[in-house]
């Protein structure tokens, strides 16, 4: 009764602040609720669609179910130069939705404007991209860089002579992918269209309605029966909605704890934020906290469910190295490896010392972020229990910013492209903002991780990200150096309605954007 | 007429008796504060969502904690953080509203000043700004609130105390020679002693929710150790799924603390009104 009275109520404040939604919707339009509202707009060059399937726009190549590369606007494309130079050929007679053709020099200037851009595109190793025919692009690298094909698989085509006029393309974009953009209310909703002159296979729904609530409100929204997708929280995913169904998705959507790796020597960054933990850069303590971690339970639990354990940053990925997964939530080997690493509980205050250092350091969360508290709560409790104080603190994502050298901090990532595993683990990143955050250096690692980088084939670089996890020896994993300790995969919550079929998603990344649009060609209403 | 003596309390002795219940309940809590230890602050993933009653009080939350702990606990913390920023605002108030009122008119043109720059910044803008230099926390909350919530309350005092310089008694009192200084003491501060009072008690309510806004962006206290802002912005989401102890005790609870707060209030300054003390 309760629960109806308040959702009647939200509702009643939808429709009351809200009519556009409601004046719009005409049978046969598919109405989403799964956030994705991008505040820069929807501007690939300006880092739309990074984690994939930017919607309005095609990539040269893409992801396929079974997370294999295939192709999407290229036909083909080789690696030359030992890395350095790839060129890719385009389909014939692309049209981008206004009817323009899609050609060779579209795609050279989205790739030279998002390379200049020095957005979150991230196109720092492109030296150069040229035209050299009406359909064929030819990509220089400053380096060799394999994690390039993660751009050509994510980057969406603008029309250059639309978007070099600069007329706020962002916030009306124009692309040749399977929907075209029709009309955005900010902090509402955003229509879009099936692109008529879409090269691919025609998708069955015409019209989509994305609208953007806070989580409560679209939960409110599908009890009411009023969209037909909805992305809820996995505390929502145990609900039931008359009309759908649960559809959960696995994901890399990882969390873990970032450790600072070094000790605090009191040095600081450039900006004069201070480096190093002297708790957290002692491995026995990050090693124990990973294995008396109970990686089931925490996804049983605060996740309801819906969530796995993690042992990387890319599970269940082509470049993840099975072998790093352990025997977790084993407090007796946790108290061993202390032990041995010196930590003694000399005054029975529970608490593990070693030369007069208190096994006590701080973790940090995003404070807006409830899944993310719970999970460090529960670990503080977990870490207690072999006698490590781990003191939890919400912190503003400005905070963090200034604090993650020196405090531990729970961390979200998850990608489709190995490059963040680079980025978060090379010496070279060191101190860069939240990359390498912790300061974690292994030359062993940096040298696996570079040979991947400059690999040439996909498949030789893949042999070499798995040797940075572990390889026999050590790595980054918890195996090795146990730089972090990562605890789960979320499992994305979506409620489909019955009337909707959605096929096979697949493994999702981090939650930005509509990653679960990336089949949209074969979902259908089956009433 | 003897008999009614006896068999009805007078107003003041009424007062007195409520007030001093009040104060039993309130001491109360801090009793039931110091018998409660700490585990129930503590996580129990193997002993979720229970309701109220099966073998917990107030029932646990969704890491398992016990709610009967963390609402004594967090009623605790938000009484210290609403009598703290209370008090503390409602001093900034008087001292602002006296020294406008009684040392001329420059001071009290810049004082006037300082009130209408702080009534026209939206409050959540000062408290995050000052908590957030502060680093937050206990501290934060108690100076933001203190800084940022005095000004209605000293433009009250201030007009209150205006009015009273011209009312007969002061002019008089200034005719037969008593200084500015014992004319505030002994005539204005008794007298806006009960606005101070009231004042004092509607920040209290105000300081705690600010102290759970606070919180809720991450500038203030820290779920681990919980204050009653917290609880309720957390179980917001809780009372959709159906767990509506984890809502329903700690805004009952929050709801008698002020209550407390308020018939102590009104009783007090039934009291010490100059106008209704006599009663």
């Amino acid at each position: 009764m309760l629960k109806r009275f308040i959702s009647m109520l939200i509702l009643s404040f939808i429709l009351l602040c809200g009519c556009g939604p409601a004046q719009t919707i005409k049978p046969g339009d598919l109405v989403l609720a799964i956030g994705g509202e991008s505040a820069e707009g929807y501007d690939p060059t300006m880092g739309w669609g990074r984690y994939g399937h930017p919607l309005f726009h095609s990539t040269l190549l893409k992801l396929d179910e079974n997370l294999n590369t295939i192709n999407d606007l290229a036909v083909s494309h080789t690696v030359s130069n030992g890395g350095l130079v790839w060129t890719v050929r385009i389909r014939d007679n692309v049209l981008f939705s206004n009817g323009d053709p899609l050609t060779a020099d579209d795609v050279a200037y989205t790739y030279n404007t998002a390379a200049q851009s020095g957005g979150k595109a991230d196109l720092a190793m492109l030296k150069e991209a040229a035209a050299v025919g009406p359909n064929r692009i030819r990509f220089t690298l400053k380096y060799p860089y394999i994690g390039f094909i993660g751009k050509l698989r994510t980057l969406g085509i603008v029309p250059a002579n639309i978007h070099r006029t600069g007329r706020n393309y962002a916030r009306n974009p124009v692309g040749s992918g399977p929907y075209k953009f029709v009309s955005w209310t900010e902090g509402q909703q955003l229509i879009v269209e099936a692109n008529p002159y879409y090269y691919g296979m025609k998708p069955s729904i015409k019209r989509m309605i994305f609208l953007f609530m806070d989580e409560d409100t679209s939960f409110a929204a599908a009890k009411a029966g009023r969209v037909h997708v909805v992305a809820l929280p996995p505390i929502l995913g145990k609900q039931k909605i008359p009309g759908m169904t649960v559809h959960p998705v696995r994901s890399v959507d990882n969390r873990g704890i970032m450790f600072p790796c070094v000790p605090d020597t009191g040095k600081k960054t450039p900006e004069g934020y201070s480096i190093g933990n002297n708790v957290t850069s002692d491995i026995a303590i990050r090693k124990a906290i990973n294995y008396t971690v109970d990686r089931r339970l925490l996804a049983a639990t605060v996740l309801e469910g819906f969530g796995e354990p993690a042992w990387g940053i890319v599970d269940n990925l082509p470049w993840d190295e099975p072998s790093i997964r352990i025997k977790d939530n084993d407090p007796a080997t946790a108290r061993k490896i202390l032990k041995d690493g010196g930590w003694v509980d000399t005054d029975g205050d529970g608490i593990v010392e070693k030369n007069g250092t208190r096994a006590e350091f701080t973790l940090l969360y995003y404070s807006n972020d409830s899944v993310r508290q719970n999970l460090s709560l529960a670990c503080a409790d977990m870490g207690k229990k072999i006698g490590i104080k781990i003191n939890v603190a919400g912190k503003s994502s400005d905070e963090i910013l200034r604090l993650n050298h020196s405090c531990a901090v729970l961390y979200g990532y998850g990608s489709h492209s190995p490059e963040e595993m680079y980025n978060l683990f090379h010496g070279k990143f060191a101190g860069i903002e939240q990359l390498n955050a912790g300061f974690y250096r292994n030359p062993t690692v940096d040298r696996y991780l570079d040979k991947a980088m400059s690999s040439s084939t996909v498949e030789e670089s893949n042999r070499y990200w798995k040797l940075a996890q572990w390889d026999g020896k050590t790595g980054m994993s918890v195996r090795g150096d146990a730089a972090w300790a990562w605890l789960v995969n979320l499992t994305h919550v979506y409620f489909i309605s019955d009337t909707l079929d959605v096929g096979a998603s697949m493994i999702e990344p981090h939650g930005h954007g509509w990653p679960i649009t990336a089949n949209i060609e074969k979902w259908r209403f089956t009433k | 007429m003897n008999i009614r003596l006896v068999s009805l309390p007078n107003p003041r002795q009424k007062s007195a008796a409520s007030i001093t219940a009040c104060l039993i309940l309130l001491c109360s809590l801090f009793i039931l504060n110091a018998m409660i230890d700490e585990t129930g602050l503590g996580t129990d993933l193997g002993r979720r969502y229970l309701a109220p009653g099966h073998g917990s009080i107030l029932g646990t939350d969704w890491l398992g904690r016990d709610m009967f702990t963390r609402i004594t606990k967090g009623l605790c913390m938000s009484f210290h953080i609403g009598i703290m920023s209370a008090i503390g605002s409602s001093l900034i108030a008087v001292i602002m509203g006296l020294a406008a009122a009684v040392f001329g008119k420059k001071v009290d043109a810049i004082v006037a000043l300082l009130i209408d720059a702080f009534l026209s910044v939206p409050h959540i803008v000062l408290l995050i700004l000052v908590s957030f230099t502060l680093g937050g926390g206990f501290k934060g909350i108690v100076i933001a609130v203190c800084v940022s919530h005095w000004s209605r309350l000293a433009r009250i005092i201030r007009a209150e105390i205006l009015q009273l310089k011209g009312s007969d008694y002061i002019m008089m009192s200034y005719r037969l020679g008593r200084s500015r200084r014992w004319i505030m003491a002994h005539h204005m501060l008794p007298h806006v002693s009960s606005q101070f009072l009231i004042g004092l008690i509607l920040m209290f309510p105000h300081a705690i929710l600010h102290a759970a806004g606070l919180s809720f962006l991450g500038f203030g206290m820290t779920p681990d150790r919980p204050c009653i802002g917290v609880l309720l912005s957390e179980s917001m989401r809780h009372i959709s799924t159906g767990y509506w102890w984890l809502a329903l005790f700690p805004g009952a609870a929050l709801v008698a603390l002020v209550k407390i707060f308020d018939v102590i209030g009104e009783n007090a300054s039934r009291m010490l009104n100059p106008r209704t003390k006599q009663e």
